[in-house]
């Protein structure tokens, strides 16, 4: 305690020891990061199984275009990507692989091409019709990713985030894109500006509002009840 | 040549041994071993003193630091995985706290200059028409007037005055930032 003692008064440190002593209790340490995405997986798998079961979309037969399978696998891949990387940062002095996070965004650009490229755009769509089916497919872009962000929020919550921001990036990202795979699946448009503007777009502003929800509520700060107690 | 290899693998051995003590006592501290929790406290206060004396340079805002960080280690011990190193989970915390720190400070000292500026203008008015003081007061609520009173004309901080008036330093914050603004506005600022 010699070390301590020179800078931080000796009494202060007792106190602050003896007293976090006094109320040490067991704790449950969180389960490892694959484990924990291996459980938010499992809830991915069971919208797309919902998805799947009340969808009219004849899907199946879209699967054999090789551009709509790695489309859908690439959203998928960033969706995961983005979900394991919001879980480590939720561990301090765990390092956000950039290399990951690289290709997490490199594989959503790769998708937004392909889309954009695989079909023709169709400007000739009466405004009305565009916007009413539109707003519909928003609407279930969120919807489809609301049960998985509040999963994934709670998963990082339960952990400590130091970028509250980044963290709150990483599970929008991880909820909405796996959200906007499971569209492509559920809705038998493929027009890339339907897709660019009723699809990507809800989920880039849902991911936005992540972000600042998490530079907000995410980022850990211990609570002010041993503050108190201390002083 | 050979000495100073054989100083660093020693010291490197040294170091490992501890990052390897200190991995056991924060698993038992998890398993919630009192005796644990305060051999590692004990353990790590030396390595937290000097790297937060790199970073917060008052010493006491340092001790403030320290206390704050010993905290955060205890809520987020949870967080800790066992088997991987303890350091790194250790000063990304430390790091975190001060970095926090730092951001209140900046923000605090923002607002002191912000603070200190009324006074000076209403001195510069003295000769001209403006209301009195008091009647100026008399026009804010209550506990605008109350917040402005205590932090110019008794001279307490605003921690002293949060206390008295029951309420939170930001909470009192607030309320003397509205009082400047309407005294402001009333003054004719």
């Amino acid at each position: 305690m010699n070390g301590t003692a020179y800078i931080v008064h000796e009494e202060h440190h007792r106190a602050l020891v003896k007293r976090l002593s006094s109320e040490v209790t067991p704790t449950r340490p969180l389960w490892p990061v694959g484990g924990r995405l291996a459980l938010w997986m499992m809830l991915e798998v069971g919208v797309l199984a919902w998805v799947i079961s009340h969808t009219t979309n004849h899907f199946t037969a879209k699967l054999t275009h090789p551009v709509y399978v790695i489309e859908l696998l690439f959203f998928a891949a960033a969706a995961i990507i983005s979900a394991l990387l919001a879980l480590r940062s939720a561990i301090p002095g765990r390092t956000l692989s950039a290399s990951a996070a690289a290709i997490a965004a490199a594989l959503v650009l790769a998708g937004t091409i392909v889309l954009t490229i695989a079909q023709p755009m169709d400007t000739s769509n009466p405004l009305g019709d565009f916007v009413r089916t539109g707003l519909r497919c928003a609407y279930e872009t969120v919807v489809l990713g609301t049960l998985p962000w509040l999963a994934l929020w709670w998963l990082v919550k339960r952990g400590a985030a130091m970028e509250g921001w980044l963290s709150g990036l990483l599970v929008g990202a991880g909820a909405l894109l796996f959200s906007f795979a499971a569209m492509r699946i559920t809705c038998p448009i493929d027009e890339p500006l339907h897709l660019l503007t009723w699809h990507l777009l809800p989920a880039l502003v849902v991911i936005t509002l992540s972000t600042l929800a998490g530079a907000a509520w995410l980022r850990f700060r211990p609570r002010s009840r041993h503050r108190a107690a201390v002083d | 040549m050979a000495a100073p290899n054989v100083m660093k693998r020693l010291d490197d051995s040294q170091h490992l041994e501890r990052s390897r003590l200190r991995a056991r006592l924060m698993e038992r501290l998890q398993q919630g071993d009192a005796h644990a929790c305060q051999e590692l406290l004990d353990n790590i206060g030396p390595s937290l003193t000097h790297f937060l004396r790199r970073r917060v340079a008052d010493p006491h805002e340092l001790e403030d630091v320290y206390q704050e960080v010993f905290m955060a280690i205890f809520e987020a011990r949870h967080t800790y995985e066992p088997g991987r190193p303890f350091e790194p989970w250790l000063f990304a915390i430390a790091r975190n706290i001060a970095v926090d720190f730092s951001r209140k400070r900046w923000s605090r000292s923002h607002w002191e200059e912000l603070v200190a500026e009324l006074p000076e203008q209403s001195a510069d008015r003295s000769n001209e028409a403006a209301p009195e003081l008091d009647a100026v007061l008399a026009q804010l609520p209550p506990e605008q007037r109350e917040a402005f009173s205590m932090l110019k004309l008794d001279g307490l901080s605003v921690q002293a005055a949060a206390a008295r008036a029951g309420v939170s330093v930001g909470a009192l914050k607030v309320r003397a930032h509205r009082a400047y603004k309407s005294l402001k506005r009333l003054i004719g600022g």
